[in-house]
């Protein structure tokens, strides 16, 4: 599943660990959620979601 | 604001609940060392488990895994000790289920193997019970 964290993070100019620290996670946790390699729950998804301001639909997309 | 700070304090908590388990069981290989008239078991054991706390805490410094592992905050590193527990776990089945085969084959009662073998068992289908009521 693709998604557009990593985009959403370096637009607003913030570090891994700076949005690992917003979303409670660690820093390992937003890679590969970035790299695709681990899908957030959905409680962390709709958390992302409200952070960038955007759906969780427009963030993850199936492919 | 108060949502965060129930978040820190129920990390903060957790964070001492695997040392603090740490040292309790330390404490009792200490007095069962004790009891059992094991001296070198009873430092032995209490050492042991003191060097795995304090290498927990500081290990918490330079590993966000043990950090995870301690705060409980990352679900990802949760869901890692969820089957990392669970893979364990089956392998000590295993390990039980084949000596008991083997202690039986050997013309043993196959004790204590039977009775774990059991526990694990029950517990298994306890579990699936109370997880299968309760979502």
């Amino acid at each position: 599943m693709k998604n557009t964290v990593h985009e959403l993070r370096t637009q607003l100019g913030l570090s891994q660990a700076e949005l690992a620290n917003e979303m409670g996670v660690s820093r390992q946790t937003i890679n590969s959620i970035e790299t695709g390699r681990y899908l957030p729950s959905l409680p962390l998804a709709l958390s992302l979601a409200r952070y960038f301001d955007e759906s969780v639909e427009e963030i993850f997309d199936v492919d | 604001m108060s949502t965060d700070r129930t978040t820190t304090r129920r990390a903060s908590r957790w964070r001492w609940g695997t040392p603090v388990l740490a040292v309790a069981i330390g404490v009792a290989y200490l007095v069962a060392g004790l009891l059992g008239g094991d001296v070198a078991f009873a430092v032995f054991g209490l050492v042991l488990m003191l060097s795995l706390a304090i290498g927990m805490l500081l290990l918490r410094r330079s590993s966000e895994t043990v950090a995870g592992l301690l705060d409980r905050r990352d679900e990802r590193i949760n869901g890692f000790d969820v089957t990392a527990t669970a893979f364990a776990g089956g392998v000590v089945l295993l390990v039980v289920i084949v000596a008991f085969v083997v202690d039986i084959a050997r013309g043993n009662n196959g004790s204590p193997y039977a009775a774990l073998g059991a526990i694990g068992g029950v517990s298994y289908v306890a579990a699936m019970i109370y997880l299968r009521a309760r979502r």
